[in-house]
């Protein structure tokens, strides 16, 4: 195997699959990153056995091959070369060569076929769309996801295929996101696959605004997505993720409707003085107005008013802030709407108007 | 490293709170208690009570037949809480380090202080003098190298006590005290010595620890540090506890399932309470027995998930009682409920898929927790419950 590249062809796929590969890793090989060339085409694979990543370029002077190298000294060498440098990487028994100008590396090795890549992806159910489509569908519900629950099916992101829709829901147990779109691919199919966190997060870095496409390839147990010349391929959760359409409330009857940059700042405010570790707040809804209050164990406190528009019976209700202020940062809509029952029943959160993202948080004992 | 720790410990604390808000009381024999007719114990007795054999854990109806004209008040716990806390206010003034044994009793490490603050004698008596002149009550103070002899040194001159044993002085502090002094002897194990013929601490260390062994079991190894002043355990303040446990040694020993289910059930309500007081949740419950001859035994289960549940503590504890004991049950000079193995808790915070049946239990302990700031705990009970109170 031996190629020649030039160094900024060459570090923009090498940082891609570099970020999946982690620092400390229990199996040699996976801290080395899979090189191959065929055909005048180099690819690169990083994976930490859950989340896969593929990025490819062009290469002059290919004979095909592949090998794997220490991911983090490739990647640190060719960061080190300078601003338009040609690297050239062959081979030499166990080794590797890198040569750039003066400059000579020779690089540890492992056997190409000992590299954990994975094969295809078995079942699959295959549709596109616009990276923006799938980044938004992401990016509405994952601050939701639990992390490290033992509840391990929780710990990543819901993709749905139902009644022609796509759905993503993300859950920790206390909060919940729903983020649906229209999609004429997906009529007639039904079908729930859980993203690990891991693999969301990768993916929403990954996924660009614009309207370029992306593939989608959901196994039985990998979804794969193709995004032109990178590839990420991730292990599928095994488990079942909870009944969560049983947990988003039925319109309430007590609804509130705020502006919601004026609601986000207020409650911004207040919660600098919440509790830090269950960062709870006190809602009171009267005629119009709501009266926001937080205290903390140094007996510290902040109140806010904010115009509102309700026109119900005064009550009150306690949430955990960051829950109120993660929901209110991903609504897009100027006005917000607040939908509640009762002091120990959930609030459904939406833009007003919006039918495509909902948002269920659950109140807090105060 | 030589540590200096102190024990307070506030005399007829619930007794001496009431007479200070109704001073007229002051020299009349005064119980804080359940009421006689609903099986209730004493919590505290006056010292006038105490004259006439009133102790506390005895039963009311018992009290009240040793000294009638005894005035019998219902417990306000939650203003016992209250007066505890200023009392902890005080003792945070010298050392961070505070391990409550009870609303009316801790330790504190002053190891650390003693170059701020002066010796531990010195700090001790400053404790004890502004928890008079701030609060009007009193308290006794026991200063020692470590928890058992500071323990000792609180009781030995109560009420108003003072007692500071250097740490070349443990031995000969201990040696004349009655073996009934040590740590978990109680009325049965001072029957064991007294057929031994040991009637001091200082004679049970001549004692031969082999034969000591045979009498004692396991608990003889125990005894024998303490006969010689040796007691390693840390003062640990319950913030950076790692278990909330809560134990009652019987006045008698007892076999009857019913009696200790009851007890079962306010154990763990109590050790669910000072979870949910701190903010916190166990995965691990674990139930503890002492039996007729020292033995100690432990069956400890991990729940699904973390709880402060006051019920799936039961439950839990109760299937340990009733499947991880020997069979036939021997009769328990001790039961206790522990919980271990603390989570994150997340505060109040409701969960979306929890099963509408814990949701619910949660609920019945926040209104229990309620009732009793208001009115004490013990003033609502659950069904079934027939311990004291």
């Amino acid at each position: 195997m031996k190629f020649t590249i030039s160094r900024e062809a060459l570090l923009k796929p090498l940082q891609v699959v570099g970020g999946v590969v982690e620092k400390r890793q229990t199996l040699p090989i996976l801290a080395n990153v899979l090189v191959q060339v065929a055909n005048g085409k180099l690819t690169l694979t990083g994976t930490d056995l859950e989340v896969e990543l593929t990025a490819t370029a062009t290469v002059e002077n290919g004979t095909d091959g592949e090998i794997t190298l220490p991911a983090r000294k490739f990647n640190d060498i060719c960061r080190a070369l300078p601003d338009q440098a040609v690297v050239e990487v062959s081979i030499d028994g166990d080794k590797a060569v890198i040569r750039s100008g003066k400059s000579r590396f020779s690089l540890s090795t492992l056997p190409a076929t000992e590299y954990p890549a994975t094969e295809g992806v078995a079942g699959a159910f295959r549709l596109s769309m616009a990276q923006e489509v799938l980044k938004g569908l992401i990016d509405q519900t994952q601050f939701c996801m639990a992390n490290q629950d033992v509840r391990y099916y929780l710990n990543g992101m819901l993709l749905e295929m139902k009644g022609g829709q796509l759905r993503t829901v993300a859950t920790d147990g206390h909060r919940l996101a729903i983020s649906e779109t229209d999609s004429p691919e997906v009529a007639g199919e039904e079908r729930q696959v859980i993203i690990p966190r891991k693999g969301v997060l990768e993916l929403s870095r990954l996924l660009g605004d614009g309207e370029a496409q992306c593939e989608l390839t959901v196994g039985s147990n990998h979804i794969r997505v193709a995004l032109g010349e990178v590839v990420m391929t991730s292990k599928l959760v095994d488990g079942r993720f909870p009944d969560y359409e049983r947990v988003v409330p039925k319109a309430g009857d007590r609804l509130v409707t705020a502006d919601r940059h004026v609601l986000r700042q207020a409650l911004q405010r207040t919660s600098i003085l919440s509790n830090e570790k269950y960062r709870g707040i006190r809602l009171q809804f009267d005629q119009n107005l709501l009266r926001a209050t937080v205290n903390n164990p140094e007996q510290e406190e902040a109140e806010e008013e904010v115009e509102i528009s309700y026109d119900g019976a005064e009550f009150e209700i306690g949430f955990n802030v960051s829950y109120l202020l993660d929901a209110l940062n991903v609504v897009k809509q100027d006005q917000v709407v607040l939908s509640m029952t009762d002091a120990n029943s959930s609030c459904l959160i939406y833009g007003a108007g919006d039918k495509n993202s909902r948002y269920v948080v659950m109140p807090m004992r105060l | 490293m030589q540590r200096t720790i102190l024990h307070v410990d506030m005399d007829a604390f619930f007794a001496a709170v009431e007479i200070r808000a109704r001073p007229e009381l002051a020299l009349l024999p005064v119980i804080v208690g359940g009421a006689a007719e609903r099986r209730g114990v004493v919590a505290a007795a006056s010292y006038a009570a105490r004259r006439y054999g009133i102790h506390s854990a005895m039963p009311t109806a018992t009290a009240l037949r040793l000294c009638p004209q005894a005035v019998l008040l219902p417990p306000r716990h939650e203003h016992y809480a209250e007066v505890s806390q200023q009392i902890h206010a005080i003792f945070a003034r010298y050392t961070p380090q505070v391990e409550p044994l009870s609303l009316d009793e801790a330790f504190l490490d002053v190891t650390g202080s003693e170059r701020l603050f002066g010796s531990g004698e010195a700090i001790g008596r400053r404790i004890r003098q502004e928890i008079r002149t701030e609060l009007g009550l009193v308290a006794s103070v026991g200063v020692a190298p470590n928890k058992f002899v500071a323990k000792i040194a609180s009781d030995i001159d109560k009420p108003d006590g003072f007692v500071a044993v250097a740490p070349d002085q443990v031995q000969a502090f201990l040696d004349p005290l009655p073996v009934g002094r040590l740590w978990g002897v109680g009325k049965v194990g001072a029957r064991v010595f007294e057929r031994l013929g040991i009637a001091s601490i200082g004679q049970l260390r001549a004692y031969s620890p082999r034969l000591l062994q045979q009498h004692f079991g396991n608990f003889a190894d125990q005894l024998w540090q303490l006969a010689h002043g040796a007691d390693e355990r840390p003062v640990v303040s319950e913030r950076e506890a790692r278990s909330i446990s809560q134990e009652t040694t019987f006045p008698r020993d007892i076999d009857d399932r019913e009696v200790l289910r009851a007890w079962l059930q306010d154990l763990a309500a109590q050790v669910a309470w000072r979870l949910r007081r701190h903010g916190l949740q166990g995965r691990t419950v674990q139930l503890k027995v002492r039996l007729a001859d020292f033995s100690t035994l432990t069956r400890a289960q991990t729940l699904a998930q973390p709880t402060d549940i006051s019920d799936e503590i039961r439950r839990a504890a109760l299937g340990l009682f009733e499947q991880r004991l020997p069979r036939p049950l021997p009769p328990l000079r001790l039961l206790g409920i522990g919980v271990s193995g603390f989570a994150e808790s997340h505060g109040g915070q409701a969960d979306l898929f929890a099963a509408a049946e814990r949701e619910r239990q949660s609920r019945i302990d926040a209104v229990m927790d309620q009732v009793a700031e208001r009115y004490g705990r013990g003033s609502l009970v659950r069904g079934g419950r027939r311990g004291p109170g």
